[in-house]
């Protein structure tokens, strides 16, 4: 194949391009990506996500979450650990809006064997919602930190809940534990838990 | 396998002062909405701000909330049944011509017919800070959502999908 020499003389429409898109959108190769979505079938003991060392490219993770009971007759309570640690090494602060008050609790001055909370409604229909932030989850220096807003409105339910907690250990977060608090008010059938990456 | 997500549906930006804003035919492959809400001002003092679902004009007997909110000197929460989804319209929270609020709404499971919907909101402004409930009593796909109050221009309304 001959060499052609191409000057702008036969090209119509010519501009100068100063990147290699050349006039092309840029494509996007994802800030906020789905990682899991568990959607229960039926009622379950707990949730949990693992092997979330594979997800290490990414800087932080977000549960979404929507959350009912078992029972009719009473409310689930979802306690959040990580990496199965079931011991007393977390802290957690929180802000609550009763719909008459707003309360202030922590855990800072004694121990706590959770970090979040999220208390799920008893009727079929009507589910609690949380957006919880995990930040830092693949470091190796750090403590790890979480960040919540967690709400429920409606069937016996009327709470919006801002909360803070802490692992106090720098390993990287591997897994998530999500368990009831009473094993006889279990995760109820249509909850979703969705987890995703953040770069 | 890791799925991108997070995508803008629709974006509006107020060109004038408008009373009403409406998306409507919103997507529906996606799970979750967030409805991020910026430089929202009122066109004049102490300007009611709703947000509604599908039509379903307010006060109706379907929506609920709670809220909490704090203005550097006072905390306050209240709820209601039968009224409002989301709704900024008491002394400490309606809309003033420096609020500069931004608002960050999400939406979960507005495609589900098996359940109610649920929004959490943060409001942050000039005056207070805000976090808020609400409850939508109906099964329907959320087709439309529309933001009612008298808005100054230079207001921005962004609406992402997110895949789950």
């Amino acid at each position: 194949m001959g060499v052609v020499k191409l000057s702008t003389a036969g090209i119509l429409d010519y501009s100068k391009t100063s990147n290699f898109l050349s006039g092309n959108a840029p494509v996007s190769f994802g800030a906020f990506d789905l990682l899991e979505t568990q959607t229960l079938a039926s009622s379950a003991s707990s949730v949990t996500f693992t092997g979330l060392d594979s997800y290490s490219d990414y800087k932080h993770l977000q549960l979404r979450i929507m959350l009912s009971s078992s029972s009719t007759a009473a409310d689930t309570v979802l306690e959040m650990r990580v990496n199965g640690d079931f011991g007393n090494n977390y802290s957690w602060h929180s802000i609550r809006g009763n719909g008459t008050s707003v309360t202030s609790e922590t855990a800072l001055s004694y121990p706590s064997d959770y970090m979040m909370v999220l208390r799920g409604s008893r009727t079929s229909d009507v589910y609690s919602a949380a957006v919880v932030d995990i930040m830092d989850f693949a470091s190796l220096s750090k403590n790890k930190t979480i960040k919540s807003l967690t709400a429920g409105r409606g069937a016996g339910l009327t709470y919006i809940q801002l909360q803070s907690g802490l692992w106090i250990d720098t390993s990287p977060i591997t897994s998530i534990n999500l368990d009831p608090a009473n094993p006889s008010y279990i995760f109820g059938t249509g909850s979703r838990f969705s987890l995703y990456g953040v770069k | 396998m890791a799925t991108p997500t997070y995508d803008l549906l629709d974006s509006v930006t107020l060109a004038s002062s408008a009373s009403s804003v409406t998306f409507s035919s919103i997507d529906q492959s996606y799970r979750d909405l967030v409805l991020v809400c910026g430089n929202v001002n009122a066109s004049s003092a102490n300007q009611n701000f709703v947000f509604y679902l599908n039509g379903d004009y307010y006060p109706s007997t379907a929506y609920s909330a709670v809220f909490m909110e704090g203005n550097g000197s006072v905390i306050d929460s209240d709820s209601e049944t039968g009224g409002y989804f989301i709704r900024f319209t008491t002394s400490t929270n309606r809309l003033q011509t420096d609020s500069n609020a931004i608002l960050a709404i999400q939406l979960f499971d507005y495609t589900q017919t098996d359940r109610h919907k649920t929004a959490l909101v943060n409001r942050s402004d000039s005056y207070a800070t805000m976090r808020l409930a609400g409850r939508w009593a109906n099964t329907s796909a959320i087709t439309s959502i529309t933001v009612d109050g008298n808005v100054a221009a230079g207001a921005t309304y962004h609406l992402y999908g997110i895949s789950a």
